[in-house]
């Protein structure tokens, strides 16, 4: 379908980036989300939703739309740390583009694949395009793609996350490898739709998305990705998340 | 309906006809009774071992073929310093 936007690709994308104390990542991650989109000539805006951090992301954040355009980089802050699902509805208000791509501030999500999500999207007239961290091929064929991978893993945690996976696909079959990625690209109306039927909280919320807009008959493809997780620091998975991602999986089935 | 619903029903209609046919109440046209009376029972348990063989396997084949991708680490170090040193020029905070 043809855009209205000033560029080979006509259309635009935005980019909700919810942060809390990103001062360290927030520079970098928007240099390289602006290396990529220039490079392949898309018309883009980021739309940075910052729940009140202390460390002064906020300020860090003015000087990028200084150097970058405010009509590119937007700062849209919250009063306080209000959650994930809400920071993706604040950010939906000010979008100005006709699709939404959204990921993770701290480099586990690399922009480079974004032009194969865009790719992937247009070849097959997609709603949504999500990242996966566990399969070399995509879904549908893109030729592009590179095998999907994970660094800073040890054998208990890729363990862990083989079998949480395990268990959704078995409970819920969602269609997709997976199901709690948060690397993704939605068309607008379809995001806006999906987001206002979404209950829960935290990573769960990125699995109820996806549960729902298979639920609602919405097409998704998939992109291999390479997840770099905690290049700084330790990444830990406590015995509450099990079992409040049991849960989450539970009423999952219960609702949808 | 929800994925729970469809389930239940699913399988409280399966359920029902293998306890009618356990109980001799429905028969199998074509297999001898004996031979029935001889399966019947076992299957759940087979369904059981099956499930959590595919579940053994599911997981080790998953785990083995978990990718690890060092190259990409390197490649975004690689770039945050790149990405430092043109900010820098540009006005940004970074350290």
């Amino acid at each position: 379908m043809q855009g209205q936007y000033n560029t080979p690709n006509t259309h635009k994308y935005s980019v909700i980036l919810p942060t809390y104390n990103e001062r360290k990542n927030l520079p970098i991650i928007i240099w390289l989300l602006a290396k990529v989109f220039e490079e392949h000539q898309l018309s883009w805006e980021i739309i940075i939703v910052d729940d009140a951090s202390p460390d002064g992301t906020q300020e860090v954040a003015i000087e990028l739309a200084r150097a970058y355009g405010e009509d590119k980089i937007l700062l849209k802050p919250r009063a306080g740390k209000l959650g994930l699902g809400t920071a993706y509805i604040h950010g939906l208000d000010f979008c100005t583009g006709d699709f939404v791509i959204i990921m993770d501030a701290d480099f586990s999500h690399h922009p480079k694949f974004i032009p194969q999500f865009i790719r992937l999207q247009q070849a097959h007239n997609l709603d949504i395009v999500t990242g996966t961290r566990y399969r070399s091929t995509s879904t549908p064929y893109l030729a592009e793609a590179q095998p999907g991978g994970v660094h800073g893993w040890d054998l208990k945690r890729k363990l862990v996350s083989r079998g949480a996976n395990f268990l959704a696909a078995t409970v819920l079959n969602p269609g997709v490898s997976d199901l709690t990625g948060s690397f993704r690209l939605y068309r607008l109306p379809v995001l806006r739709h999906i987001i206002t039927l979404t209950q829960s909280r935290g990573y769960v919320f990125q699995m109820e998305m996806m549960v729902r807009a298979r639920a609602l008959g919405y097409t998704v493809g998939e992109v291999p990705i390479t997840f770099v997780d905690r290049i700084f620091g330790e990444s830990k998975l406590g015995a509450d998340e099990v079992v409040g991602y049991a849960k989450g999986v539970w009423q999952l089935f219960q609702s949808v | 309906m929800a994925r729970l619903h469809r389930v239940s029903i699913y399988s409280s209609i399966l359920i029902s006809i293998y306890l009618l046919v356990l109980f001799e109440v429905l028969p199998i046209p074509l297999i001898d009774t004996n031979v029935t009376q001889d399966i019947l029972p076992v299957i759940p348990w087979w369904l059981l071992v099956s499930f959590g063989s595919y579940s053994l396997w599911s997981l080790g084949w998953g785990v083995f073929t978990f990718r690890d991708c060092p190259e990409a680490y390197n490649e975004l170090l690689q770039e945050i310093s790149e990405a430092k040193t043109d900010l820098r020029s540009r006005a940004v905070t970074v350290d």
